[in-house]
């Protein structure tokens, strides 16, 4: 495995930290944690209501999940601190296992941002991509590009990896953003096609809408596992869709998931390959478990984020004290506190 | 450690791992800036509540309760910070005291800076001495924790009510024996009514020797070598026998009054004499019939006795212990209930006799499982009249629920051994000398031979200490069956 990126995640980290001031502010409890994007470009969509019917196939195969996420652990009064953990689960021989990388923690200023941002880019990926010429990302988008830049060489990882398996990836497999640049995803697809693997992203969210109606509230009457189909759905330049759209319900319950597999798949090897996720992994409210420990294990808790402050406090002689909340400030009870998201 | 709040006497304590404190430790909270602090004790220790614990459990055990296996790459080394954080204690402490100006006031009305305030271990050395738990006629209880002695002043039992209470095989003998040799030591008078012979051999060393205490130990077994002559005995002393430990009705007591006075009249106070008058007397028939079946239950007795030459004189023996102290070991071992209420009848009644005629100055009583010999109204009268003149009484027990709760209220030192059971520790934290929390939360985790002293002893700051050994002879253990079986 190529680990110059997390070695380049750890020396970036530790350079910024020791070039942090000497105070920094808590984030008033406030937690953050992004996992995965939202699709809000859509024209023409249309969901086929009969349902592609699916039978668990039980054939052995290696089911492996990517997903990232990442927080704010405090303010300076030159930038933010934040921290980024990413996880990789597979289920093999029906057991779990995984590999977990980080936290690694961040001291993001206006200043530092460009360098730190570039770095990564170009260590893992020797390029810049085309979203970089546009200047570095806001202080407040740094969370989520360092995340995803973690996030994407997780999925290159598992897609070089594996044969023959199932790649679970969380959200969708919309390209062409400043997150996701079309290149980056086309690479990671065409890796796991190489190997005999297949894609499938599964969103949490969707905004994806027909008739007024987000598609997953659009459920036929009929008992689970089945897949239903998208069809006219087009993004704004310059995103693009690298995947087939459907909406997955996979289990008893009533919820449904965007589900985007990835197009250059046959629909015979898309179908066969949600039949050997249902025949290979445990579902939960039609979510796959395998990626429902991924999220698990990668998302902060508090008593994680209070050791994050006591490390940068101890270790980078931060002292974090409580900015004060304006919200509450001001507006005594009726101040709902701040919010970053 | 971080101070974290206050409610009414009760200080929590943020404790980090490697600030390692258990229960019954002493703490000092110091507040520079105003010149004092607090002495507290700590009374439980607890998971401190930290946000997201819950979360970092069940993430571990997501695989059908089976431990998911991985590798974490953690190049900044958080997780060490994680458990750090995660293995923070909160104590919960009582407040016991305010340190002000070298000495101490029972004060806990100031609120010591939560910032600023340092937070100590208080070695149980320095406590003692802050408390000033010593005294001029020391006893040695035994170790505390951090190796330091407990040494009790004998003259904080002197004039209180006691008790020491634990459930079975904990050490209330042990120690109940260890406050005798030294009030006996300090030449004291000390009676024991021992229900299971436990104290028979204190006058032995534990491979049989006789110890310095041997002259001082005075053994007396009913029906042995403790027998009785009516003529020792007034009126009022045998119609408490008769009326409390044998339940004669009112008009027989009335009757038998007259049949005593006219046999101390005639002279004749005999049992045989006695048993004939009670024939002869001109009686209703069930009355005499009443006094004819107790009259048979003191013969039967065999505690008493018209031979003048086998009669003992309770009298002598405390004068031979006024001197120079000692012991009077009433044995109630395999005596029957109702002797037991006579034998105890009559030396309770006797002790107060000797001590209102100032014949003694006072004595110590230590009375195990007096529930089962101590007829009602004496528990009030032991703590209350019997204490004025000169009987301070050590209760004994494994049931706490037997003594009256009256007497708890009026304990002034009670030494408490383990109880698991939440009923006992109800009982036993009605004292008054006693706050309940305390004494649930410590009572409950004490080793055998632990203890727990609380009252006026240990100047009202309860103390764990591990009873030390003394060197007497075991006496009343328990016949067990597998061990003869096996040795034979």
């Amino acid at each position: 495995m190529d680990t110059t990126l997390p070695r380049q995640f750890i020396e970036l980290s530790l350079h910024s930290l020791k070039n942090a001031p000497v105070q920094a502010f808590q984030l008033n409890q406030q937690i953050v944690q992004q996992f995965g994007s939202m699709d809000v470009h859509e024209q023409a969509l249309r969901l086929r209501l009969e349902p592609l019917l699916l039978r668990p196939l039980r054939e052995e195969k290696i089911v492996v999940a990517v997903d990232t996420s990442t927080i704010k652990i405090g303010e300076t009064s030159t930038g933010i601190v934040i921290a980024v953990r990413g996880a990789n689960v597979w289920k093999q021989n029906r057991r779990y296992r995984y590999m977990r990388f980080g936290p690694f923690i961040f001291h993001i200023t206006e200043e530092n941002k460009k360098q730190v941002y570039e770095t990564l880019e170009r260590t893992y990926f020797s390029s810049l991509h085309e979203h970089s010429h546009q200047g570095a990302p806001s202080l407040l988008q740094m969370p989520t590009r360092i995340a995803s830049i973690l996030e994407r060489w997780l999925q290159t990882m598992a897609a070089k990896t594996m044969n023959n398996g199932l790649i679970l990836f969380d959200g969708s497999l919309t390209a062409g953003t400043a997150e996701t640049p079309t290149h980056r995803m086309k690479e990671i697809l065409e890796t796991a096609r190489k190997r005999d693997s297949v894609v499938l992203a599964f969103s949490k969210m969707t905004n994806l809408r027909v008739n007024g109606h987000r598609i997953t509230d659009l459920l036929p009457e009929h008992k689970p596992p089945y897949l239903l189909e998208t069809e006219g759905l087009k993004l704004k330049p310059p995103m693009v869709l690298l995947g087939d759209v459907y909406v997955a319900r996979l289990s008893k319950g009533n919820l449904a998931f965007r589900l985007d597999i990835d197009k250059e798949v046959s629909p015979e090897t898309r179908i066969e390959a949600v039949e050997k996720l249902l025949g290979n992994d445990l579902f939960a409210e039609s979510y796959p478990e395998t990626l429902r420990l991924a999220h698990i294990l990668c998302t902060f808790t508090a008593n994680e984020v209070l050791a994050m402050q006591h490390f940068v406090t101890r270790r980078f002689g931060l002292q974090i004290i409580n900015r004060p909340d304006m919200h509450r400030l001001l507006f005594g009870l009726f101040g709902k506190g701040e919010s970053y998201s | 450690m971080k101070l974290y709040r206050k409610e009414g006497n009760i200080l929590q304590i943020l404790s980090f791992p490697g600030e390692t404190a258990e229960k019954g430790d002493y703490l000092l909270v110091e507040d520079a800036d105003a010149g004092r602090a607090l002495i507290v004790q700590v009374i439980d220790v607890q998971f401190a509540s930290i946000p997201g614990v819950l979360e970092e459990l069940l993430r571990s055990l997501p695989d059908g309760g089976e431990l998911i296996k991985g590798e974490d790459v953690d190049p900044l080394e958080i997780a060490p910070h994680i458990s750090y954080i995660q293995d923070a204690s909160l104590l919960i402490c009582k407040i016991r005291a305010t340190a002000e100006n070298d000495g101490l006031n029972p004060s806990s009305s100031w609120l010591p800076s939560r910032s600023q305030s340092t937070i100590k271990k208080l070695p149980l050395p320095t406590l003692l001495k802050l408390a000033k738990i010593d005294g001029k006629l020391p006893i040695v209880i035994g170790g505390t924790k951090d190796s330091s002695l407990l040494t009790i002043d004998a003259t904080s039992l002197d004039g209180r009510l006691n008790i020491i209470t634990g459930k079975k095989e904990t050490g209330k003998s042990h120690l109940s024996k260890l406050l005798m040799v030294n009030l006996v030591g300090y030449k004291a008078t000390v009676v024991v009514f021992d229900l299971n012979g436990e104290y028979l051999s204190l006058g032995l060393t534990s491979d049989g020797k006789r110890n310095a205490n041997f002259d001082k130990i005075h053994v007396l077994t009913p029906s042995q070598n403790f027998k009785l002559a009516l003529k020792q005995l007034n009126l009022h002393v045998m119609l408490g026998i008769l009326i409390h430990a044998l339940h004669l009705p009112g008009t027989s007591a009335r009757e038998f009054r007259r049949i005593w006075q006219a046999l101390k009249e005639r002279d004749s106070l005999t049992l045989h004499e006695l048993g004939e008058t009670i024939r002869n007397w001109n009686c209703n028939q069930h009355v005499r019939d009443a006094l004819f079946s107790r009259y048979h239950s003191l013969v039967n007795s065999g505690v008493f006795t018209d031979n003048i030459a086998e009669a003992t004189s309770l009298e002598e023996y405390l004068l031979k212990t006024r001197e120079h102290g000692g012991a009077i070991i009433m044995n109630l071992r395999n005596t029957s209930s109702i002797d037991r209420q006579i034998v105890v009848e009559y030396i309770l009644g006797k002790l107060v006799e000797s001590l209102s005629s100032s014949q003694l100055k006072a004595i110590f009583l230590f009375a195990e499982e007096a529930h089962l010999y101590l007829r009602e109204t004496y528990w009030d009268d032991i703590v209350t009249r019997m204490r004025h003149y000169g009987i301070f009484t050590t209760f004994i027990t494994n049931q706490p629920d037997t003594i009256r709760e009256n007497i708890y209220r009026q304990a002034d030192n009670i030494f408490l051994f383990n109880f698991t059971n939440e009923h006992d520790l109800d009982v036993v934290s009605r004292a008054a000398r006693v706050d309940a929390e305390t004494v649930r939360s410590i009572a409950r985790d004490l080793p055998p031979h632990h203890c727990l002293a609380l009252g006026r002893v240990v100047r009202d700051f309860p103390i764990v200490v591990k009873v030390k050994a003394i060197d007497v002879k075991t006496m009343g253990e328990t016949r067990l069956f597998f061990t003869s079986a096996t040795n034979q």
